[in-house]
């Protein structure tokens, strides 16, 4: 039993549920797959007072648009995005990413929305405030910060730790966002805000519907990575995600996207080291270099009992890895 | 502002209760449920089916695993009201005619339970998968159950058992 008293609607379409929300005002909120937020509401982080279930609401099949890009319902199970042929057809590094997350119960509970729209997590935020020392932290509206004791009231030092969205930017990624405006479109780095207290710019009546994904272009490949303890039923310690763009020759870099996750309050484009390896010849050397290079880009901070700089090395190493493995696939997509 | 239903007695007169239609194993019930309830509660307190085990309550050790219109899903995570005219299979409904089914048979063979408070979600993800699978790989098995934990076990036993179910086994069961 969830320990405090709240109410719980159904809607029958998406339009009915942004209605729901915008009657409501601040104090409902949306139910997807509920992986995320019923612990959240039994540690009593959250306590709304309505619950707009989605659950009524039947999801597409992930499809092929006119242009060539892949659309996707936002209230897709995990196990759909993992299992679909179009999806590990069409962008691979998404059906893996989907299937790197927890355990195989909560990818079958588990949409891609909420995955996108997860709040971000801290050791010491995630429990019953029975467990907590003494007082409540800032994000659960007390009056200090246990791991990071001198951040002031404005600064929540939380990670976003979901598994997707790094792959979905890396892969350019577009979201739709319904309100009461109606449909609007944006990439899906947009919908972070990179503050641990209110993670994401989703206004309080929007629900968002879909992921749209471009269509890869030639010659591009991919490299994905979530370094985790145990390897399974967890959140990653940092998670990795690149596409590499080759030029005609097959050797020249032509464009690339870095994204990490798991390492700062919203997932992480590594816009410089990026724009050093246009125009680079990727051989062994000089991925080393860039992976140099984009260990130090980011910030990453101190989460779950890691250390910056074994975060740092984490994300050299495995930066290093998987952008040769990347330049593989761009070679030789069959690879 | 949304008024927040009341809790204690008021709340009972002020009912938010619903009534939902559950099928489970195969015999219908009409149940009345808060939203505050979840689907374990209902499972273990209302109908009293309480194989279905309730661990860490929060989706990480898989102990309430039970199977929501055929696919596994964790008990304390759903909430009742969104069950209504689903249909639930839990620990209690796989025996046959009481025959134990042939997950349940191996789980004893291979001596796969120690103290036993996973083993009905170990079962339940188990079935699920070799529903979907009937002869899957040692990996495969390993994936199925990531959700599960079972601290006693060291899960060798566990994924034997699963090998013998789907009739791969090949390994001398320890208990007969």
């Amino acid at each position: 039993m969830i320990l405090f008293e709240f109410d719980h609607e159904r809607p029958n379409t998406p339009d009915e549920a942004v209605a729901l929300l915008t009657h409501a005002g601040p104090d409902a909120r949306l139910l997807a797959g509920g992986t995320d937020l019923i612990p959240n509401m039994r540690y009593r982080t959250v306590t709304p007072a309505l619950l707009v279930s989605l659950g009524a609401i039947q999801p597409e099949a992930p499809r092929e648009e006119k242009d060539g890009s892949l659309r996707l319902d936002a209230l897709a199970k995990l196990v759909t995005i993992e299992n679909s042929a179009l999806v590990r057809k069409r962008a691979p590094m998404l059906a893996e990413s989907a299937h790197t997350v927890a355990g195989n119960q909560i990818r079958q509970m588990g949409t891609l929305g909420g995955n996108l729209c997860q709040d971000t997590r801290c050791l010491y935020f995630n429990q019953q405030h029975d467990f907590q020392f003494v007082a409540p932290c800032y994000k659960r509206g007390g009056d200090c910060c246990y791991p990071f004791p001198r951040n002031d009231k404005s600064t929540c030092w939380s990670v976003f730790m979901s598994d997707i969205a790094p792959a979905l930017i890396a892969l350019k990624a577009e979201i739709e966002i319904q309100g009461e405006q109606g449909l609007r479109r944006q990439p899906l780095e947009a919908l972070y805000a990179g503050d641990g207290l209110k993670p994401h710019k989703l206004g309080q009546a929007e629900l968002l519907r879909a992921v749209i994904v471009p269509p890869a272009s030639p010659r591009q490949g991919w490299g994905y990575h979530k370094e985790s303890v145990r390897g399974g039923l967890e959140f990653g310690m940092a998670i990795l995600a690149a596409t590499v763009t080759l030029a005609a020759d097959s050797k020249a870099c032509e464009g690339a996207r870095l994204a990490l996750g798991a390492v700062r309050e919203a997932p992480v484009r590594l816009t410089e080291t990026e724009k050093a390896m246009a125009g680079q010849a990727l051989d062994a050397e000089r991925i080393a270099e860039i992976a140099e290079a984009a260990s130090q880009e980011v910030n990453p901070l101190p989460h779950h009992g890691f250390t910056k700089a074994h975060l740092r090395d984490v994300i050299r190493i495995q930066m290093r890895r998987l952008l040769a493995r990347a330049v593989e696939r761009a070679v030789n997509p069959n690879a | 502002m949304y008024e927040r239903p009341v809790s204690g007695l008021e709340a009972k007169t002020k009912s938010r209760s619903r009534v939902i239609v559950l099928s489970v194993n195969g015999e219908t019930h009409e149940v009345m449920v808060r939203p505050r309830h979840r689907l374990i509660d209902v499972i273990r307190d209302q109908l009293n089916l309480t194989g279905t085990k309730d661990g860490c309550q929060s989706g990480t050790c898989g102990a309430c695993t039970v199977l929501l219109n055929g696919r596994p899903v964790l008990a304390c995570l759903t909430l009742a009201v969104d069950c209504d005219g689903k249909e639930v299979r839990t620990i209690e409904g796989l025996a046959e005619n009481g025959q134990l089914n042939k997950v349940q048979e191996a789980f004893l063979d291979q001596g796969a339970i120690q103290c036993g408070f996973c083993t009905p979600g170990m079962v339940m993800s188990a079935t699920a998968l070799l529903d979907d699978n009937p002869k899957p790989s040692r990996h495969q098995i390993d994936k199925a159950l990531e959700g599960n934990l079972c601290r006693c076990t060291g899960y060798n036993a566990i994924v034997d058992a699963v090998l013998q179910a789907s009739g791969q086994g090949g390994v001398k069961p320890v208990m007969k």
